[in-house]
C-alpha cells in the first residue's frame, strides 16, 4: 500500500550536488590516485627550441641507469606506428604528426624521448641524462610572419597554411556602397592563453601482451575522439582499446588533446612487456606543452552603418595561430561560425579565414573555444563603432541586437539561434549595477582626473555542434550531426542505475541527471545512482560522448531522459501485468517499501525490488509477451542536424545559444596602470535552468576564467620561440584573491531545440574579455588610446598610455562619413 | 631570448699576434669567465666547460665551439653550441683586426641566443648577466693582449659572482 507521493519537479531544484560528499572530503578519484601493480613511470624529455633539427639523440646513459625500465624516440615511434590523423585536407593532411619529435622539433617542450623508470624520481633523473643534439633553425612565432613560408615547419606539407576560406553572405559591396558611415580599423589581435585545471593530465596505460589490448585509465575529456586517434595510429581495432575515466578535476577543453601522451604510454608499456606505464604531467609541463587557445589577428576590418549607427555590413581578415601541429585543427577554422554575427543583426558580411602553423605550442579547444575570439572581435567592432560616431555602449547595442521577437532567428550562414533576449539581459545587468548612479560617479571621477571606464560584453555560448561543420573544411571529413549514449536500469534489487558517456570535470552531472530520472520516476534523486565517468565497455557512448562544447544539458541530459523514458514504459508494462491492471492505470511514486509502482484504481503497489526480482532472477513468472522486457535500457539522443552546404558554408552548426551579458566598471590607476575592476555584474541565459547553483558556480568558474585572460594570464614567447611564462609565477593565474565580487542575475528563455528548455553552458563565451576590453576603451578612448588587444595589464596599458607604442586611435581606426 | 654585444678595443700588438692568439683555442678559451676546462677536436674544434649559475640553478655548461671563419690577420669568428640545465645556448663571436699606429684595433661583434624553461626561470636576469660574463670575457682579453708574455696562456680571471 503506498502511502507517500514524491510529486515534484526536481529539474529546477537548487539541490545540493551529489558529489560534493565524496569530492569535499578528498575521496573522489582521480586518476592519479590510481596504483597499479609492477606500474613504471614515464618522463619526458623535451625540446628546449622552438624550431630545431634533431641532429643525434643518445640514450645510452639514460638507458643503463639502475632502476630505468627503457626508453622511447620518435624514430622507434615511427617505426610502428603511422602519423596521427589529419583533419584538415590538402597541405594539412600533408603534415606527419607524431607523438614525439620525429627528425624535427617545431615548439619548446615537444617531446623527444620518453623515459619509463621504477619511480618518478628515477624517471627524472635518468631523463637528465639523455643527450639529444641539435642544429637550430629559423623560428616563426607570428602567424602572420608563418604565412610568407620563410620557415616552414612542416616540409611535407610545403607550407604554413593550415587553412583558408571565405564565408560570404548578403551582400557586401551593395552593403558598403549604401553605407552612411564605414569605420576602418587596421589590426586588433585576441591574445593567446589556456586553462589552469586543478589537475594536470595523467595517463595510465597497459598494453597487456595476455590479450593484446589496451586499458587507460586517464582524465582525457573527449575519450571518444582520442580512441579514434589512437586507434589509427596504433594500429589496434578501436574495441581493443579501453578507456575509462574517474573524477577529473578541471578540463575546460584543454584536456581533449592528450592523446599523443596516451600514445607514448600504450607503447611504453608494449616495450615493457605490459607493465602499466602512468605518467603524470608537471604545472610546467601543462603551461608549455598541453594545449593552449587559439591566437587570432584581425586584419583591415570594414564595417558599414547606416545614418543611425546600424550595422549593414562587415568585411574583415582573420588570421589564426595553431601552433606547431593542427591536432584538433583546422575546427577552429569553422567553429567561430556558429556565432557568425553574435548578437547583432547585420547581414551582409565577408570574413577571409586563414590558420597558420607557428613554432609554439599547439592550440586546444580551450573554453569559448574559437568562437570568443570572434565575439570578442564583434564587440570591439561594436564599442569602436560606437565611440566614433559617438554612440553610447548601450544605446548603439539596442539599435544592433537581434530582437526578441525574431527568434528562432537564422543567421546569415543558416545557423538558428534557438532563442534569446539581449535586450532584457542588457536591462537586468544595468539595474543591477545601478548604471545610472555608476554614470555619475563615472563623470565625478572624470573630472578629478581620474580613468574609469564602463564596459558592456554580449556574447553566446554555442552549444552541442553539428560536427557536419568540419565537411566545411574538409569537405572529405566523415563527420556530422551529434549524439550521445545512456543507460537507465533496475538492477537486481530495485536500484535505479544511470550511466551515461560524459566525463564530468566538476560540471555535476551525477546530480543533473538525477534530477531528470527522478522527474521521470517521480522518486527522490538521492534514490538514483548515476555512475560517472566514461567507460568504453559500459557501451553507452557513440563517437561523439565526452565532456565538451557546452552540450551535456543537452545531449547528455536528453539521452538520459530517453532512457529514463524506456525504463518508465518498460516498468508500466511490467506494472500492469503484476498489478493486473492497464498500463494508464499504473502511476510512480514512493510507499513504504521505497520506490514502487502502483495501480491507480486499486492502491495495490509492488515495489522496485519487487519489477527487478521478476526481470533478473525470478523469470519463470513472466508471460512470455514481455520477454522483451529487461528493465535495463540503452538510449541514444541525436542532434537533429542535417549535413551543412559545403559550398555556400551554410548550415545549423550547433544546437543551442546561451547568452551572457556582463557589465565591468574598470579604474586604470594613473600611476601604477594598474587595471582595477571597481564592480561587476554578469547575467546569464542558459534556457531552462535544471540546478541553480550549479549554473551560477559554472557562472563564476567562467566570469573567473575570463577576467583572468583579460588581465594577468598571457602566453608570452620571445623572437625565438622561448615561452616567457612555463611556471605560476610568470603565467599569474587568476586566484579568488584577484576576483571581484560577481553580482550574479539570470533570465530564462527556454529553448526550442531541447527537451526541457534548457541550453548547454558553462563556456561563458569570454563574456569578461569583451567587458573588460570595453570598459577600458571606455575610460582611454578620450586619451586617444584604442583597446585592439585582448590582454590588458598594466605593462600594456603603460606602453599605450605613455611610451605611446602601441594602440593609438589615429594610427588604427579611419572613419568614412558619407552624411 | 637572444642577447647581442658589440665593441672593440685596442692593444699595442701587431694584427697577426691578436689574430694568433684570438685563434688558439687553448688560449682563448681559457679567458672565459668560470672555465673549467678545455678538448680540442682539430684545428677548428674543440669544447669548452664553463661553470653556468644564475641564483638555485648552477651547474657546468659544455660549449662545442668551431672557429667558423679564419682569415688571418683580419678576422676570426667562433660559433658555439652548448647545453645546460635548463636551456641550451647558441653562440656566434667575431673579431676583426684593424691595423692602427703601434698595434691593433678589435672589433668584436657577437650574439647568445638562449633557449629553454631557464629563460623563463631567470628572464629577466640573463640579459645583464651574460653582458657582465662578455665584459669579463674582452677585459680578459684585453689584458692578456696588452701583457709583454702574450705568447704564453694567460691566467683565467676569477670566478664571476653568480647573481
Amino acid at each position: 500500500m503506498s502511502t507517500k507521493n514524491d510529486a515534484k519537479n526536481w529539474v529546477g531544484q537548487a539541490l545540493p550536488r551529489k558529489e560534493e560528499n565524496r569530492l569535499l572530503r578528498g575521496r573522489g578519484k582521480f586518476a592519479d590516485d590510481i596504483k597499479l601493480r609492477e606500474m613504471l613511470y614515464l618522463r619526458f624529455v623535451r625540446s628546449p627550441y622552438a624550431h630545431a633539427r634533431i641532429v643525434s639523440v643518445d640514450v645510452s646513459a639514460a638507458a643503463t641507469l639502475p632502476g630505468v625500465f627503457g626508453t622511447l624516440t620518435g624514430a622507434e615511434i615511427a617505426a610502428q606506428t603511422q602519423p596521427f590523423i589529419e583533419i584538415g585536407p590538402d597541405a594539412c593532411g600533408r603534415i606527419k604528426d607524431y607523438p614525439l619529435a620525429v627528425s624535427k622539433v617545431r615548439y619548446q617542450g615537444e617531446p623527444v624521448v620518453a623515459v619509463v623508470a621504477e619511480s618518478p624520481s628515477l624517471a627524472d633523473d635518468a631523463a637528465e641524462l639523455v643527450q639529444i643534439e641539435y642544429e637550430a633553425l629559423d623560428p616563426v612565432v607570428d602567424a602572420e610572419a608563418a604565412l610568407t613560408d620563410k620557415s616552414i615547419l612542416h616540409d611535407e606539407a610545403g607550407t604554413n597554411q593550415v587553412w583558408n576560406g571565405v564565408f560570404e553572405y548578403g551582400d557586401v559591396d551593395k552593403a558598403f556602397r549604401e553605407a552612411a558611415y564605414i569605420v576602418n580599423i587596421d589590426r586588433m589581435h585576441f591574445h593567446r592563453f589556456s586553462s589552469t585545471p586543478l589537475e594536470n593530465n595523467v595517463v595510465i596505460a597497459q598494453w597487456n601482451p595476455k590479450d593484446d589490448r589496451i586499458y587507460y585509465e586517464c582524465n582525457n575529456s573527449f575519450p571518444s575522439f582520442a580512441i579514434q586517434f589512437l586507434s589509427a595510429h596504433l594500429g589496434v581495432n578501436i574495441d581493443r582499446i579501453r578507456v575509462e575515466t574517474s573524477d577529473i578535476g578541471g578540463s575546460f577543453g584543454i584536456k581533449i588533446t592528450s592523446y599523443p601522451q596516451m600514445a607514448v604510454c600504450a607503447l611504453a608499456s608494449k616495450k615493457a612487456g605490459g607493465r602499466p606505464v602512468k605518467w603524470v604531467e608537471t604545472r610546467t609541463e601543462h603551461i608549455t606543452s598541453s594545449a593552449h587557445g587559439n591566437e587570432r589577428t584581425f586584419r583591415d576590418t570594414r564595417v558599414a552603418l547606416d545614418k543611425n549607427g546600424v550595422i549593414t555590413g562587415l568585411a574583415s581578415r582573420h588570421i589564426d595561430d595553431c601552433g606547431a601541429y593542427p591536432r584538433y585543427e583546422p575546427l577552429g577554422c569553422v567553429i567561430w561560425s556558429q556565432v557568425f554575427p553574435g548578437v547583432y543583426r547585420f547581414k551582409n558580411a565577408r570574413i577571409d579565414f586563414t590558420q597558420a602553423v607557428t613554432n609554439k605550442c599547439p592550440v586546444g579547444p580551450n573554453r569559448g573555444y574559437s568562437r570568443m575570439q570572434h565575439l570578442w572581435f564583434l564587440e570591439r567592432v561594436i564599442d569602436i563603432c560606437g565611440h566614433e560616431l559617438g554612440i553610447p555602449s548601450d544605446e548603439i547595442r539596442l539599435r544592433n541586437y537581434i530582437r526578441p521577437e525574431e527568434f528562432p532567428y537564422t543567421t546569415p550562414n543558416g545557423c538558428v539561434y534557438d532563442s534569446g533576449n539581449y535586450q532584457k539581459m542588457l536591462q537586468v545587468a544595468k539595474e543591477r549595477l545601478g548604471w545610472e548612479e555608476w554614470k555619475k560617479k563615472q563623470a565625478a571621477a572624470r573630472k578629478g582626473g581620474r580613468l574609469v571606464g564602463i564596459g558592456i560584453g554580449t556574447t553566446l555560448d554555442s552549444g552541442t555542434n553539428n560536427f557536419g561543420q568540419s565537411q566545411i573544411v574538409n569537405p572529405g571529413a566523415p563527420f556530422s550531426g551529434n549524439s550521445q549514449g545512456a543507460n537507465c536500469k533496475l538492477d537486481i534489487y530495485g536500484e535505479v542505475v544511470v550511466s551515461v558517456g560524459s566525463c564530468p570535470q566538476g560540471q555535476g552531472h551525477e546530480t543533473t541527471a538525477a534530477q531528470v530520472v527522478a522527474d521521470v520516476l517521480n522518486i527522490h534523486p538521492d534514490r538514483i545512482t548515476v555512475r560517472t565517468g566514461f567507460d568504453t565497455e559500459r557501451n553507452v557512448h557513440t563517437g561523439f560522448s565526452g565532456t565538451y562544447a557546452s552540450q551535456f544539458a543537452v545531449s547528455g541530459l536528453s539521452a538520459v531522459h530517453g532512457a529514463a523514458q524506456k525504463l518508465r514504459t518498460e516498468m508500466m508494462r511490467l506494472g500492469a501485468f503484476l498489478l493486473e491492471t492497464n498500463e494508464d492505470d499504473i502511476e510512480f511514486g514512493t510507499g513504504e517499501q521505497g520506490p514502487e509502482v502502483r495501480s491507480k484504481s486499486t492502491k495495490k503497489s509492488v515495489n522496485y525490488w519487487g519489477l527487478a526480482n521478476i526481470v533478473n532472477v525470478n523469470s519463470a513468472v513472466l508471460p512470455s509477451e514481455l520477454y522483451e522486457v529487461t528493465l535495463n535500457c540503452r538510449y541514444i539522443w541525436r542532434a537533429p542536424f542535417k549535413v551543412p552546404d559545403k559550398q555556400k558554408k551554410y548550415g545549423s552548426l550547433t544546437l543551442t545559444y546561451a547568452s551572457q551579458l556582463h557589465i565591468a566598471v574598470v579604474e586604470i590607476e594613473r600611476d601604477t596602470f594598474i587595471p582595477r575592476i571597481l564592480d561587476y555584474v554578469a547575467v546569464d541565459d542558459c534556457g531552462t535552468v535544471i540546478n541553480p547553483p550549479i549554473v551560477e558556480g559554472q557562472v563564476y568558474g567562467a566570469t573567473a576564467h575570463g577576467i583572468g585572460a583579460a588581465l594577468m594570464e598571457n602566453c608570452v614567447y620571445d623572437a625565438v620561440g622561448n615561452m616567457l611564462t612555463s611556471t605560476f609565477s610568470d603565467y599569474t593565474p587568476i586566484t579568488a584573491m584577484n576576483m571581484p565580487k560577481v553580482k550574479y542575475d539570470h533570465i530564462e528563455t527556454p529553448s526550442p531545440h531541447s527537451y526541457s528548455g534548457a541550453k548547454g553552458m558553462g563556456e561563458g563565451g569570454a563574456a569578461p574579455i569583451h567587458t573588460i576590453s570595453a570598459a577600458l576603451q571606455d575610460a582611454l578612448f578620450a586619451s586617444g588610446i584604442m583597446i585592439d588587444d585582448s590582454f590588458n595589464n598594466a605593462d600594456s596599458l603603460f606602453r599605450a598610455m605613455v611610451a605611446k607604442e602601441i594602440s593609438q586611435i589615429k594610427n588604427l581606426v579611419r572613419v568614412e562619413k558619407r552624411v | 631570448m637572444a642577447i647581442k654585444f658589440a665593441g672593440d678595443f685596442e692593444v699595442k700588438r701587431s694584427p697577426e699576434e691578436v689574430y694568433d692568439f684570438l685563434s688558439d683555442p687553448a688560449r682563448f678559451a681559457a679567458l672565459l669567465p668560470d672555465f673549467q676546462g678545455l678538448s680540442i677536436q682539430d684545428s677548428t674544434h674543440f669544447t669548452v666547460k664553463v661553470n653556468v649559475g644564475i641564483s638555485y640553478i648552477k651547474g657546468t655548461a659544455e660549449v662545442k665551439m668551431e672557429l667558423a671563419q679564419a682569415e688571418r690577420p683580419k678576422r676570426a669568428q667562433y660559433k658555439g653550441q652548448g647545453s645546460m640545465a635548463g636551456g641550451n645556448v647558441t653562440l656566434m663571436a667575431g673579431f676583426d683586426l684593424e691595423p692602427i699606429d703601434g698595434g691593433t684595433k678589435v672589433a668584436w661583434q657577437g650574439e647568445a641566443q638562449i633557449f629553454g624553461r631557464l629563460t623563463s626561470m631567470a628572464g629577466g636576469l640573463l640579459e645583464p648577466l651574460g653582458k657582465k660574463q662578455i665584459q669579463k670575457l674582452i677585459d680578459g682579453l684585453q689584458a692578456a693582449l696588452g701583457r709583454q708574455d702574450a705568447g704564453a696562456t694567460p691566467v683565467p680571471p676569477e670566478p664571476m659572482e653568480t647573481a
